[in-house]
């Protein structure tokens, strides 16, 4: 196993922690929606009013914002932008790095002042960079995903799927 | 880096479609887009200008659904070719699990391929992942082209090092769909084989 290569793995009891997290954020502060991301713009986890079908292209172009404005950063010799945010005329986004490794996301409406979003993210931020470091531990249950007959029946789907 | 999600039992990779511009990543994603079945695929994004290049990048979201009680997810993108947005490629790859490299089989392409896999090389090590190690395929694009202005195989290979690196090499027509799905097949299978 090449250890460079290492999938983050989130168990069941920190996902568990993170969706509450997640869930009083958004109660706390009124929000419409709050999303957690990988750096490579998957979705980890969120939470909010209803059932969004846009979630996974949401991801993509959030996680693909930050990754850009970090560039931006570095041509401006910063390290990075820990934190940007995003004003529409009904709903704005307020997007925070945790650690380097995942991008929490909240979507709220004119009725929430910024200032509040801001205060109770940092509180965010610290608690799941806590879940983050305990997920970084994480190496047995990804041994118990992918055992071998796990990758054979990938590689028949892969198959199935994706053939000419 | 792939996410594996144990509670929601799910699976996600992402794939980069790499390479020179006008080499035809873009169209390998919309041909893919166009052929998978409708229940596997979700949207394709693009961020393009107006005259239809890659501005950000493009984005194809593959269901591949359960294996073994994990719901598999496949992200594929590309990255803008051109050589000014050399910092966008460097976000896009943020995070990727493995590359498709799209060569343009033009002999006056044969320098803009090779500075562009040097530039994978070198963004995949400032990542802290080690080039040799990090799933890639090659695939050869536009093999339909005159016989006049087309590098052959093995001059490819040559250029582009690919028997030093081992890496799987397919040729394609990007535009008719052929090796699209070859291609697709090897790189799917290189990300699993190191998740």
């Amino acid at each position: 196993m090449d250890p460079q290569l290492t999938s983050i793995i989130v168990p069941t009891e920190e996902l568990g922690q993170i969706e509450e997290c997640l869930g009083r954020l958004v109660e706390d502060t009124g929000s419409d929606y709050a999303l957690l991301l990988d750096k490579s713009g998957q979705v980890i986890s969120s939470k909010g009013d209803g059932d969004r079908q846009d979630i996974t292209a949401l991801g993509a172009l959030i996680a693909g914002v930050f990754a850009s404005s970090r560039e931006v950063a570095k041509l401006l010799r910063e390290r990075d932008f820990r934190a940007s945010f995003q004003q529409g005329v009904r709903e704005n986004i307020f997007i925070a790095l945790i650690e380097e490794q995942w991008i929490l996301c909240i979507i709220f409406n004119k009725g929430t002042h910024i200032g509040l979003v801001k205060v109770l993210t940092k509180k965010a931020t610290d608690e799941l960079a806590s879940v983050l470091e305990r997920v970084r531990q994480q190496h047995k249950a990804r041994d118990e995903v992918l055992g071998s007959s796990f990758r054979t029946s990938m590689e028949d789907t892969i198959d199935l799927l994706f053939r000419d | 880096m792939a996410l594996i999600n144990v509670a929601a039992r799910e699976i996600h990779c992402k794939i980069v479609y790499y390479g020179p511009g006008m080499g035809g990543k873009t169209t390998n994603l919309q041909y893919i887009h166009s052929q998978v079945p409708k229940d596997v695929k979700g949207d394709l994004l693009s961020i393009a200008t107006e005259t239809e290049r890659t501005l950000f990048f493009d984005f194809l979201p593959l269901d591949l659904g359960k294996v073994r009680g994990f719901q598999t997810r496949f992200h594929l993108y590309t990255v803008p070719g051109q050589v000014l947005y050399e910092r966008t490629r460097v976000a896009v790859l943020n995070g990727a699990d493995g590359v498709v490299f799209v060569a343009d089989s033009s002999k006056q392409k044969m320098q803009e391929n090779v500075n562009s896999l040097r530039e994978l090389a070198q963004n995949v090590t400032r990542q802290n992942k080690r080039f040799a190690e990090f799933p890639i395929v090659l695939q050869y694009n536009k093999r339909d082209l005159p016989a006049e202005v087309i590098a052959s195989v093995q001059t490819m290979d040559h250029f582009l090092g690919v028997n030093r690196m081992n890496w799987p090499r397919i040729e394609a027509v990007a535009t008719t769909g052929a090796g699209v799905f070859e291609t697709l097949r090897a790189i799917s299978r290189a990300v699993i084989s190191k998740l």
